[in-house]
């Protein structure tokens, strides 16, 4: 464990592996531009990115204005869910944890499946609503949890299960009192849906991932301690309670807002974490960029597969990321051991 | 079986011998299932909007003791008692209003409710049309049952009367492609296995997902921008809401023919989507936008 303390990482290491995986997230952001089902061509596409005239005026337009934001989306959502993953994972020391363990997901269900029962508009009132919700349960996360963070994390984690299972119930009983017409709303909201994007949403939830994801970074080493143990880390001088509490309420006021637009897609907050963990270790200077942009490739390829698949129609990405991800990471669970446990 | 049919025939037959003879009957629904009757049906009870509809389009309004959750047409039917919504029945309330006939439809209606309701000796009719010229029948069979034969074929055929025309009017035009949307997020259509298809097919038109082995299937932007629809109806529950946002969504994507041309159209879905009466309107509606210079009267 405490070679985990002392083991250099050198800033060259983490920039060369960012690269690395920056340049696979680009090639299937690429490939992601070329799939659909419209026939759009790899010679169209550079001749657009070279700002070539003879572009047809649909191909620009696809391109730019339903796929482009659409793949944008899935990569920041991606990103935010296992940047959140591996956050959470760490402060409540728990390998169950993803970044709807809290409740802060069923609290922006609620809010989202509220504004569609009362019939608002999916442009504001909806991912107003849902953010609302996901405030409400940090504020009652807060309040009701926080106490005995700083000796266990048992504590909060059961407020969190807690306050998921009672919204939950509400989320389910506007279900079973909707109308039908709401009800493909309100489960491909539950389901998560990235269709339908444009650059509006994506400014409003892009600065406040990169700004998260900046200042989680900064805390990679607190979460290093988090690991290794709390008693070390007091002994080192942290102030581990406050450190908690800052770092859940940051990926919880990240993770609100992406939903906010995107509905709740599983797994990727759970998985990708492990999976980065197996690939490149458990020092967090390392994985907080190497995970975050792995949630991305993992959700931008599964939003590819799910817009295309049963071409022309769609499938709800949430069903492509658990039910390919699953047997993947099984598959990496038996070859290669959790890396739970191993610094 | 057959023993069994026996049985209901004998059930029947000492059920007659009680009531005037002339008035008893055993009658067929759209299921195949027998259902008897004693005498002519005085308390009904509705189990979904489009029987309702179908109920008091045929004068029958005052016979209708329970109705379903979502039966907003005609409007005085909201007063009468509900036996909730028709996935979610309360079979309990159902047989306390004492109902001498149950008339329902396959779609949406579950089974182990019909059956539930027979074991207790309620007579149930299932309705089951699968296109709008069935939607007719259906009022006629309903008509039979209730014992107003009579009125039912005279208000059928007059309704048969106006989708002749809107089909001899719409005949020799060319067809459009038509997108009907029937969920702005995710947007969802409706392929041929569908009375929404029916519609467009005898508006004179051409459903653009009709192919789709999916009978409301998800469909990308993407693919609506592709397949260039000449029309884009939307069907909406409610006249605002997120509909109205549907269709000021569909403004922003100029290279699509039907928002170039302005043929971006909220048609009401209970007009649409209902196996009701009305459906005959809502098909003089969309035949009206699919093809606005028919030369239509009015």
């Amino acid at each position: 464990m405490d070679a985990l303390l002392k083991r250099p990482l050198s800033p060259t290491r983490v920039l060369l592996s960012s690269l690395g995986m920056g340049v696979v997230l680009l090639l299937v952001f690429g490939a992601s531009m070329l799939l659909g089902t419209a026939d759009i061509t790899l010679g169209q596409v550079l001749a657009l990115v070279a700002g070539d005239g003879d572009v047809p005026e649909h191909v620009k337009l696809i391109l730019l204005e339903v796929r482009l934001p659409r793949i944008a989306l899935a990569a920041l959502v991606g990103y935010a869910l296992a940047l959140g993953g591996v956050v959470f994972q760490a402060v409540l020391r728990n390998p169950l944890a993803d970044p709807f363990i809290l409740g802060v997901s069923s609290g922006a269900a609620f809010g989202a499946i509220l504004g569609i029962a009362l019939g608002f508009g999916f442009e504001f009132a909806v991912p107003t609503l849902s953010f609302a919700g996901a405030l409400l349960t940090i504020f009652l996360l807060l309040a009701l949890g926080a106490r005995g963070i700083g000796t266990e994390s048992s504590t909060i984690l059961l407020t969190g299960v807690i306050i998921n299972a009672f919204f939950t119930a509400t989320i389910m009983f506007f279900v079973a009192v909707a109308a039908d017409a709401k009800l493909h709303s309100m489960l491909f909201w539950l389901y998560g849906d990235l269709s339908q994007t444009n650059y509006g949403r994506l400014s409003m939830i892009a600065p406040v991932t990169l700004l998260a994801s900046l200042v989680l970074y900064g805390f990679s080493r607190h979460l290093n301690l988090l690991t290794v143990g709390e008693d070390t880390a007091r002994r080192l001088g942290m102030d581990v309670v406050r450190v908690k509490l800052v770092l859940l309420v940051i990926v919880s006021l990240m993770i609100g807002s992406v939903i906010a637009f995107s509905g709740l897609i599983g797994f990727v907050g759970l998985v990708v974490p492990h999976l980065a963990r197996m690939a490149f270790g458990s020092d967090h200077r390392l994985l907080i960029p190497l995970a975050a942009m792995g949630g991305a490739i993992f959700l931008v390829a599964a939003d590819t597969l799910a817009r295309t698949l049963v071409a022309p129609s769609e499938l709800p990405v949430g069903v492509i990321s658990a039910f390919l991800g699953a047997p993947f990471f099984i598959y990496l669970l038996r070859t290669k051991g959790s890396q739970w446990n191993r610094s | 079986m057959e023993q069994k049919r026996i049985i209901c025939l004998l059930v029947g037959l000492t059920m007659c011998a009680g009531a005037r003879v002339s008035q008893c009957a055993a009658f067929t629904d759209d299921m195949g299932r027998e259902v008897l009757l004693s005498q002519v049906p005085r308390r009904i009870v509705s189990l979904a909007p489009s029987v309702t509809e179908i109920l008091y389009f045929l004068g029958l309004g005052d016979r209708v003791v329970g109705l379903t959750k979502f039966s907003s047409y005609p409007p005085e039917a909201a007063e009468k008692p509900k036996v909730g919504s028709y996935v979610n029945l309360n079979v309990e309330k159902i047989i306390s209003l004492a109902p001498d006939l149950v008339i329902g439809t396959a779609d949406g209606n579950r089974p182990a409710v019909v059956d539930f309701l027979e074991q207790a000796g309620v007579p149930v009719f299932i309705l089951n049309p699968r296109d709008i010229r069935q939607v007719i029948d259906s009022l006629v069979v309903v008509g039979e049952v209730c014992g107003v034969r009579e009125r039912a074929v005279a208000r059928a055929e007059e309704l048969l009367r106006r989708v002749d025309v809107i089909v001899a009017k719409t005949a020799g035009l060319d067809k459009p492609l038509v997108f009907l949307q029937v969920n702005s997020k995710p947007i969802m259509s409706a392929n041929s296995n569908t009375f929404l298809n029916d519609l467009i097919r005898m508006a004179g038109g051409l459903n653009m997902v009709r192919d789709e082995p999916v009978t409301y299937p998800r469909i990308s932007l993407e693919e609506v921008i592709r397949k260039e629809p000449d029309v884009i109806l939307i069907s909406s529950m409610e006249r605002s809401g997120d509909f109205e946002e549907a269709r000021r969504q569909w403004l922003k994507w100029t290279l699509i023919p039907a928002v170039k041309n302005d043929r971006v159209h909220l048609v009401d879905s209970d007009l649409i989507d209902r196996p009701s009466p009305r459906i005959v309107q809502g098909l003089e509606i969309v035949a009206r936008y699919l093809h606005p210079d028919a030369g239509w009267k009015d």
